[in-house]
Protein backbone atom coordinates (compact mmCIF):
# COMPACT_ATOMS: atom_id res chain seq x y z
CA UNK A 1 0.00 0.00 0.00
CA UNK A 2 1.88 3.15 -1.02
CA UNK A 3 1.88 6.00 1.27
CA UNK A 4 2.79 9.39 1.09
CA UNK A 5 6.40 8.97 1.47
CA UNK A 6 6.74 6.27 -1.50
CA UNK A 7 4.80 8.47 -3.59
CA UNK A 8 7.88 11.38 -3.38
CA UNK A 9 10.88 8.87 -3.84
CA UNK A 10 12.57 10.00 -6.53
CA UNK A 11 12.83 7.34 -9.46
CA UNK A 12 15.42 4.84 -9.59
CA UNK A 13 19.01 6.68 -10.29
CA UNK A 14 19.97 5.92 -13.98
CA UNK A 15 23.46 4.68 -14.34
CA UNK A 16 24.43 8.29 -15.54
CA UNK A 17 23.25 10.19 -12.65
CA UNK A 18 25.07 7.45 -10.49
CA UNK A 19 28.25 7.97 -12.34
CA UNK A 20 27.53 11.58 -11.76
CA UNK A 21 27.60 10.98 -8.32
CA UNK A 22 30.27 9.31 -7.67
CA UNK A 23 32.09 11.84 -9.52
CA UNK A 24 30.86 14.62 -7.20
CA UNK A 25 31.74 12.50 -4.15
CA UNK A 26 35.45 11.87 -5.98
CA UNK A 27 35.29 16.21 -5.88
CA UNK A 28 34.50 16.36 -2.74
CA UNK A 29 36.84 13.87 -1.50
CA UNK A 30 39.80 15.79 -3.24
CA UNK A 31 38.56 18.99 -2.39
CA UNK A 32 38.35 18.70 1.28
CA UNK A 33 41.98 17.14 1.15
CA UNK A 34 43.50 20.21 -0.30
CA UNK A 35 41.21 22.29 1.75
CA UNK A 36 42.19 20.44 4.87
CA UNK A 37 45.74 20.22 4.17
CA UNK A 38 45.81 23.89 4.03
CA UNK A 39 44.29 24.67 6.66
CA UNK A 40 46.28 22.11 8.48
CA UNK A 41 49.41 24.14 7.35
CA UNK A 42 48.26 27.48 7.72
CA UNK A 43 47.03 26.47 11.69
CA UNK A 44 50.83 25.26 12.42
CA UNK A 45 52.26 28.35 10.41
CA UNK A 46 50.22 31.28 12.05
CA UNK A 47 51.50 29.03 15.85
CA UNK A 48 54.76 29.09 14.65
CA UNK A 49 54.51 33.00 14.14
CA UNK A 50 52.39 33.68 17.35
CA UNK A 51 55.43 31.81 18.81
CA UNK A 52 57.91 33.94 17.07
CA UNK A 53 57.06 37.08 15.28
CA UNK A 54 59.82 37.22 13.09
CA UNK A 55 59.67 33.94 12.06
CA UNK A 56 58.91 33.34 8.10
CA UNK A 57 56.61 31.19 6.98
CA UNK A 58 57.10 28.53 3.96
CA UNK A 59 54.82 30.68 1.75
CA UNK A 60 56.21 33.73 2.28
CA UNK A 61 58.00 33.49 -0.53
CA UNK A 62 57.84 37.26 -2.29
CA UNK A 63 55.89 40.97 -1.68
CA UNK A 64 53.30 39.77 -3.10
CA UNK A 65 52.94 35.88 -2.17
CA UNK A 66 53.21 36.84 1.34
CA UNK A 67 51.08 35.03 3.95
CA UNK A 68 53.20 36.12 6.57
CA UNK A 69 51.69 39.67 6.26
CA UNK A 70 48.51 37.86 5.86
CA UNK A 71 48.15 35.25 8.78
CA UNK A 72 49.54 38.41 10.95
CA UNK A 73 46.63 40.59 10.09
CA UNK A 74 43.38 41.16 11.99
CA UNK A 75 41.24 39.55 9.44
CA UNK A 76 43.31 35.77 9.89
CA UNK A 77 41.11 35.74 13.38
CA UNK A 78 37.73 37.01 12.34
CA UNK A 79 36.21 34.80 15.06
CA UNK A 80 38.79 35.43 17.45
CA UNK A 81 40.49 32.48 16.45
CA UNK A 82 42.50 31.81 13.27
CA UNK A 83 40.20 31.09 10.62
CA UNK A 84 42.25 27.88 9.13
CA UNK A 85 40.18 26.35 12.43
CA UNK A 86 37.57 26.76 10.53
CA UNK A 87 38.81 24.68 7.86
CA UNK A 88 40.19 21.75 10.60
CA UNK A 89 36.07 21.21 11.57
CA UNK A 90 34.22 22.08 8.10
CA UNK A 91 36.25 19.92 5.34
CA UNK A 92 36.38 16.59 7.54
CA UNK A 93 32.73 16.85 7.04
CA UNK A 94 32.81 17.30 3.33
CA UNK A 95 35.20 14.61 3.41
CA UNK A 96 33.20 12.69 4.88
CA UNK A 97 30.00 13.09 2.56
CA UNK A 98 32.09 12.47 -0.31
CA UNK A 99 33.80 9.33 1.22
CA UNK A 100 29.77 7.77 1.75
CA UNK A 101 29.24 9.19 -2.27
CA UNK A 102 32.13 7.64 -3.67
CA UNK A 103 31.42 4.28 -2.09
CA UNK A 104 27.65 4.47 -3.76
CA UNK A 105 26.05 4.84 0.07
CA UNK A 106 24.36 7.68 -0.49
CA UNK A 107 23.50 10.99 1.96
CA UNK A 108 20.45 11.04 4.32
CA UNK A 109 18.16 13.85 2.58
CA UNK A 110 18.64 16.04 5.38
CA UNK A 111 22.54 15.86 5.29
CA UNK A 112 22.27 17.40 1.43
CA UNK A 113 20.62 20.75 2.63
CA UNK A 114 23.26 20.85 5.60
CA UNK A 115 26.17 19.88 3.38
CA UNK A 116 25.06 22.84 0.79
CA UNK A 117 24.34 25.36 3.33
CA UNK A 118 27.76 24.61 5.10
CA UNK A 119 29.79 25.34 1.96
CA UNK A 120 27.61 27.91 1.11
CA UNK A 121 28.88 29.90 4.18
CA UNK A 122 32.06 29.19 3.01
CA UNK A 123 31.77 30.91 -0.20
CA UNK A 124 30.73 34.04 1.18
CA UNK A 125 33.46 33.88 4.04
CA UNK A 126 35.87 33.24 0.71
CA UNK A 127 34.96 35.88 -0.94
CA UNK A 128 34.87 38.27 1.89
CA UNK A 129 38.75 37.11 3.05
CA UNK A 130 39.43 37.81 -1.18
CA UNK A 131 37.85 41.13 -0.47
CA UNK A 132 39.93 41.83 2.17
CA UNK A 133 43.51 40.39 0.74
CA UNK A 134 43.42 41.69 -2.04
CA UNK A 135 42.13 45.20 -1.56
CA UNK A 136 42.92 45.82 2.14
CA UNK A 137 46.20 43.52 3.16
CA UNK A 138 47.67 43.80 -0.18
CA UNK A 139 48.83 40.41 -0.86
CA UNK A 140 48.02 36.69 -0.98
CA UNK A 141 48.50 33.91 0.76
CA UNK A 142 48.75 30.47 -1.09
CA UNK A 143 47.24 28.04 1.12
CA UNK A 144 44.44 30.44 1.73
CA UNK A 145 44.36 30.74 -2.80
CA UNK A 146 44.00 26.62 -1.84
CA UNK A 147 41.25 27.17 -0.09
CA UNK A 148 39.29 29.56 -2.34
CA UNK A 149 39.78 27.34 -4.86
CA UNK A 150 38.38 24.04 -3.68
CA UNK A 151 35.75 25.66 -1.82
CA UNK A 152 33.85 27.57 -4.28
CA UNK A 153 33.74 24.54 -6.89
CA UNK A 154 32.59 22.13 -3.96
CA UNK A 155 29.70 24.37 -3.09
CA UNK A 156 28.88 24.79 -6.63
CA UNK A 157 28.90 21.28 -7.80
CA UNK A 158 26.74 20.24 -4.49
CA UNK A 159 24.16 23.07 -5.94
CA UNK A 160 24.24 22.14 -9.09
CA UNK A 161 23.79 18.53 -8.01
CA UNK A 162 20.53 19.39 -5.87
CA UNK A 163 19.02 21.22 -8.29
CA UNK A 164 19.67 18.60 -10.47
CA UNK A 165 18.28 15.93 -8.21
CA UNK A 166 15.18 18.36 -8.19
CA UNK A 167 14.45 18.68 -11.61
CA UNK A 168 14.79 14.74 -12.58
CA UNK A 169 12.38 14.04 -9.39
CA UNK A 170 9.95 16.04 -11.89
CA UNK A 171 10.01 19.56 -9.96
CA UNK A 172 10.30 22.61 -12.50
CA UNK A 173 13.58 24.37 -11.99
CA UNK A 174 13.57 28.32 -12.09
CA UNK A 175 14.63 29.84 -15.21
CA UNK A 176 18.06 30.96 -13.56
CA UNK A 177 18.66 27.43 -11.92
CA UNK A 178 18.05 25.34 -15.83
CA UNK A 179 20.65 27.48 -17.25
CA UNK A 180 23.60 27.50 -14.79
CA UNK A 181 22.32 23.57 -14.47
CA UNK A 182 23.39 23.74 -17.97
CA UNK A 183 26.42 25.95 -18.29
CA UNK A 184 27.49 24.25 -14.92
CA UNK A 185 31.45 24.32 -16.22
CA UNK A 186 31.04 27.22 -17.75
CA UNK A 187 29.92 29.47 -14.86
CA UNK A 188 32.89 27.85 -12.54
CA UNK A 189 35.49 28.65 -15.38
CA UNK A 190 33.89 32.11 -15.14
CA UNK A 191 34.23 32.48 -11.32
CA UNK A 192 37.89 31.01 -11.62
CA UNK A 193 39.35 33.33 -14.50
CA UNK A 194 37.48 36.57 -12.64
CA UNK A 195 38.95 35.83 -9.53
CA UNK A 196 42.58 35.31 -11.60
CA UNK A 197 41.94 38.53 -13.13
CA UNK A 198 41.45 40.46 -9.80
CA UNK A 199 44.59 39.02 -8.96
CA UNK A 200 46.16 40.23 -11.97
CA UNK A 201 44.95 44.04 -12.20
CA UNK A 202 45.29 44.28 -8.39
CA UNK A 203 49.03 43.69 -8.23
CA UNK A 204 49.73 44.51 -11.85
CA UNK A 205 52.83 46.82 -11.18
CA UNK A 206 54.61 43.76 -9.28
CA UNK A 207 53.55 41.08 -11.79
CA UNK A 208 55.22 43.33 -14.68
CA UNK A 209 58.42 44.52 -12.94
CA UNK A 210 59.17 40.43 -13.42
CA UNK A 211 58.95 40.32 -16.96
CA UNK A 212 62.28 40.93 -18.69
CA UNK B 1 33.54 17.81 -26.92
CA UNK B 2 30.74 19.30 -24.41
CA UNK B 3 29.07 22.83 -25.16
CA UNK B 4 30.56 23.40 -20.85
CA UNK B 5 34.15 22.59 -22.06
CA UNK B 6 33.90 24.54 -25.49
CA UNK B 7 32.57 27.47 -23.96
CA UNK B 8 35.29 27.22 -20.89
CA UNK B 9 37.76 26.90 -23.34
CA UNK B 10 36.74 29.88 -24.80
CA UNK B 11 36.61 32.08 -21.84
CA UNK B 12 39.96 30.68 -20.70
CA UNK B 13 41.45 31.89 -24.10
CA UNK B 14 40.09 35.36 -23.90
CA UNK B 15 41.19 35.72 -20.69
CA UNK B 16 45.08 34.81 -21.99
CA UNK B 17 44.79 36.44 -24.85
CA UNK B 18 43.39 39.87 -22.84
CA UNK B 19 46.31 39.12 -20.37
CA UNK B 20 49.05 38.61 -22.80
CA UNK B 21 48.30 41.42 -24.91
CA UNK B 22 48.31 43.92 -21.68
CA UNK B 23 51.46 42.09 -20.69
CA UNK B 24 52.70 43.10 -23.90
CA UNK B 25 52.37 46.44 -24.59
CA UNK B 26 53.53 47.38 -20.71
CA UNK B 27 56.21 45.85 -21.60
CA UNK B 28 57.08 47.22 -24.78
CA UNK B 29 56.25 50.86 -23.48
CA UNK B 30 58.91 50.21 -20.23
CA UNK B 31 62.59 49.70 -21.37
CA UNK B 32 64.40 49.07 -18.52
CA UNK B 33 68.12 50.66 -19.03
CA UNK B 34 70.97 48.72 -17.45
CA UNK B 35 71.86 50.05 -13.85
CA UNK B 36 73.77 52.67 -14.50
CA UNK B 37 77.35 52.23 -12.76
CA UNK B 38 80.73 53.96 -12.50
CA UNK B 39 80.79 58.37 -12.16
CA UNK B 40 77.05 58.77 -13.31
CA UNK B 41 76.27 56.16 -10.50
CA UNK B 42 77.83 58.16 -7.35
CA UNK B 43 76.44 61.39 -8.37
CA UNK B 44 72.98 58.90 -8.52
CA UNK B 45 73.64 57.56 -5.33
CA UNK B 46 74.00 60.61 -2.84
CA UNK B 47 72.91 64.35 -3.98
CA UNK B 48 73.87 67.87 -2.51
CA UNK B 49 70.10 67.39 -1.07
CA UNK B 50 69.83 64.52 0.07
CA UNK B 51 69.40 63.58 3.63
CA UNK B 52 71.98 62.79 6.14
CA UNK B 53 71.53 60.98 9.70
CA UNK B 54 75.30 61.43 10.26
CA UNK B 55 78.09 63.52 8.66
CA UNK B 56 81.42 63.29 9.73
CA UNK B 57 83.70 66.34 8.84
CA UNK B 58 85.86 63.51 6.73
CA UNK B 59 83.89 60.75 6.23
CA UNK B 60 85.74 57.55 5.82
CA UNK B 61 83.26 55.81 3.66
CA UNK B 62 79.17 56.07 2.49
CA UNK B 63 76.61 54.42 3.70
CA UNK B 64 73.40 54.87 1.27
CA UNK B 65 69.97 53.42 2.31
CA UNK B 66 66.87 53.51 -0.24
CA UNK B 67 63.88 53.01 1.82
CA UNK B 68 60.13 52.87 2.13
CA UNK B 69 58.30 54.32 5.39
CA UNK B 70 55.75 51.10 4.46
CA UNK B 71 57.71 48.63 4.14
CA UNK B 72 57.85 45.84 7.08
CA UNK B 73 61.62 45.01 6.02
CA UNK B 74 62.97 48.47 6.09
CA UNK B 75 60.99 48.77 9.78
CA UNK B 76 62.36 45.39 10.62
CA UNK B 77 65.85 47.13 9.77
CA UNK B 78 65.43 50.70 11.05
CA UNK B 79 66.53 49.67 14.87
CA UNK B 80 69.74 47.92 13.13
CA UNK B 81 70.53 51.07 11.22
CA UNK B 82 70.09 53.48 14.30
CA UNK B 83 72.73 50.97 15.83
CA UNK B 84 74.87 51.24 13.22
CA UNK B 85 74.73 55.26 12.91
CA UNK B 86 75.71 55.26 16.83
CA UNK B 87 78.51 53.14 16.52
CA UNK B 88 79.88 54.01 12.89
CA UNK B 89 78.45 57.52 13.15
CA UNK B 90 81.45 59.55 13.65
CA UNK B 91 83.68 58.26 10.30
CA UNK B 92 80.67 57.10 7.91
CA UNK B 93 78.35 59.32 6.55
CA UNK B 94 74.58 57.93 6.32
CA UNK B 95 72.28 58.73 4.00
CA UNK B 96 68.48 58.18 3.45
CA UNK B 97 66.87 58.03 -0.01
CA UNK B 98 63.12 58.11 -0.49
CA UNK B 99 62.23 54.77 -2.49
CA UNK B 100 58.08 54.27 -1.94
CA UNK B 101 57.26 51.26 -3.88
CA UNK B 102 54.06 51.50 -5.37
CA UNK B 103 52.14 49.11 -4.20
CA UNK B 104 51.99 50.55 -1.19
CA UNK B 105 49.35 52.44 -0.57
CA UNK B 106 50.95 55.43 1.65
CA UNK B 107 54.83 55.08 1.04
CA UNK B 108 54.52 58.23 -0.76
CA UNK B 109 51.98 59.94 1.42
CA UNK B 110 54.62 58.87 4.31
CA UNK B 111 57.99 60.26 2.16
CA UNK B 112 56.18 63.70 1.38
CA UNK B 113 55.27 63.62 5.06
CA UNK B 114 58.93 62.99 6.32
CA UNK B 115 60.45 65.51 3.32
CA UNK B 116 57.92 68.38 4.44
CA UNK B 117 59.11 67.85 7.70
CA UNK B 118 62.75 68.18 6.72
CA UNK B 119 62.15 71.24 5.55
CA UNK B 120 61.64 72.59 9.34
CA UNK B 121 64.73 70.65 9.94
CA UNK B 122 62.97 67.64 11.39
CA UNK B 123 63.62 65.24 8.78
CA UNK B 124 65.37 62.67 11.62
CA UNK B 125 62.52 63.08 14.08
CA UNK B 126 59.96 62.23 11.82
CA UNK B 127 62.03 59.18 10.14
CA UNK B 128 61.95 57.41 13.31
CA UNK B 129 58.54 58.30 14.14
CA UNK B 130 57.48 56.69 11.25
CA UNK B 131 59.05 53.25 11.15
CA UNK B 132 58.30 53.36 15.12
CA UNK B 133 54.29 53.91 14.13
CA UNK B 134 54.57 51.56 11.01
CA UNK B 135 52.31 48.75 12.65
CA UNK B 136 49.66 51.37 13.02
CA UNK B 137 48.77 52.73 9.97
CA UNK B 138 51.13 49.87 7.13
CA UNK B 139 49.07 47.89 4.89
CA UNK B 140 45.74 50.06 4.78
CA UNK B 141 44.48 51.40 1.46
CA UNK B 142 43.10 54.48 2.59
CA UNK B 143 45.07 58.01 2.31
CA UNK B 144 46.90 58.46 6.33
CA UNK B 145 48.29 61.98 5.81
CA UNK B 146 45.95 62.99 8.23
CA UNK B 147 47.68 60.86 10.55
CA UNK B 148 51.20 61.78 9.27
CA UNK B 149 50.03 65.36 10.00
CA UNK B 150 49.40 64.56 13.59
CA UNK B 151 53.02 63.41 13.69
CA UNK B 152 54.15 66.82 12.78
CA UNK B 153 51.69 68.45 14.91
CA UNK B 154 53.60 66.47 17.63
CA UNK B 155 56.66 67.41 16.91
CA UNK B 156 55.61 71.35 16.90
CA UNK B 157 56.27 71.92 13.69
CA UNK B 158 55.02 75.06 12.34
CA UNK B 159 51.65 73.63 10.94
CA UNK B 160 51.05 76.34 7.95
CA UNK B 161 54.63 75.85 6.64
CA UNK B 162 53.90 71.79 6.92
CA UNK B 163 50.90 72.00 5.29
CA UNK B 164 52.18 74.62 2.37
CA UNK B 165 54.96 72.01 2.03
CA UNK B 166 52.86 69.17 2.08
CA UNK B 167 50.86 70.66 -1.37
CA UNK B 168 53.59 71.78 -2.84
CA UNK B 169 54.23 70.03 -5.82
CA UNK B 170 58.19 70.22 -5.55
CA UNK B 171 57.92 68.07 -2.13
CA UNK B 172 56.32 64.94 -4.51
CA UNK B 173 59.21 65.96 -6.83
CA UNK B 174 61.91 65.63 -4.84
CA UNK B 175 60.80 62.30 -3.23
CA UNK B 176 59.71 60.95 -6.70
CA UNK B 177 63.60 62.32 -8.03
CA UNK B 178 65.45 59.73 -5.30
CA UNK B 179 62.75 57.21 -6.34
CA UNK B 180 63.97 57.77 -10.40
CA UNK B 181 67.64 57.96 -8.77
CA UNK B 182 66.97 54.55 -7.18
CA UNK B 183 65.38 52.69 -10.07
CA UNK B 184 68.46 54.32 -12.45
CA UNK B 185 70.90 52.69 -10.06
CA UNK B 186 69.09 49.19 -10.46
CA UNK B 187 67.09 49.26 -7.23
CA UNK B 188 63.87 47.54 -6.70
CA UNK B 189 62.71 46.61 -3.47
CA UNK B 190 63.60 47.96 -0.27
CA UNK B 191 65.81 48.67 2.06
CA UNK B 192 68.72 48.54 -0.60
CA UNK B 193 71.80 49.49 0.71
CA UNK B 194 74.91 50.91 -1.04
CA UNK B 195 78.67 51.18 0.96
CA UNK B 196 80.99 53.52 -1.26
CA UNK B 197 78.81 52.99 -4.51
CA UNK B 198 78.54 48.80 -3.75
CA UNK B 199 75.52 47.52 -3.24
CA UNK B 200 75.21 45.51 -0.55
CA UNK B 201 73.20 41.63 0.47
CA UNK B 202 73.32 41.65 3.91
CA UNK B 203 71.63 38.16 5.22
CA UNK B 204 72.00 39.42 9.03
CA UNK B 205 73.45 42.55 11.03
CA UNK B 206 77.01 40.90 11.13
CA UNK B 207 76.97 41.03 7.66
CA UNK B 208 76.12 44.95 7.74
CA UNK B 209 79.10 45.36 10.06
CA UNK B 210 81.51 43.68 8.45
CA UNK B 211 81.02 44.87 4.95
CA UNK B 212 81.16 48.67 7.28
CA UNK B 213 84.32 46.89 8.73
CA UNK B 214 85.96 46.28 5.75
CA UNK B 215 85.77 49.53 4.22
CA UNK B 216 87.31 51.12 7.25
CA UNK B 217 90.35 49.12 6.93
CA UNK B 218 90.99 50.12 3.15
Amino acid sequence: MPSATDVRRPPLPTAAASRRVRLLGAGLVTGSVVGLLASVVLTVEKARLAADPAYVPSCSVNPVLSCGSVMASDQASLLGFPNSVLGLVGFPVVLVAGLLLVARAGLPARAWPVLQLGLLGGVVFVHWLAFQTLYRIGALCPYCLAVWAVTVPMAWYVTVHRWRARSEAGHALARPAAVAVSLHGVLITAWFVGIAALIAQRFWSYWSSLLP
Amino acid sequence: MSLNARLSLVVVAVFVAVVGALALTSAAGRDTPAPVTGDAASELLVRADSHRLAQPDEPEAVFVEFLDFECESCRAAFPAVEQLREDYGDRVEFVVRYFPIPSHANAENAAVAVEAAAQQGAFEAMYARMFQTQAEWGERRESEAGRFRTFAQDLGLDMAAYDAAVADPDTLARVQRDLADGTALGVDGTPTFFLDGERLQPQSYDDLTESLDGALRD
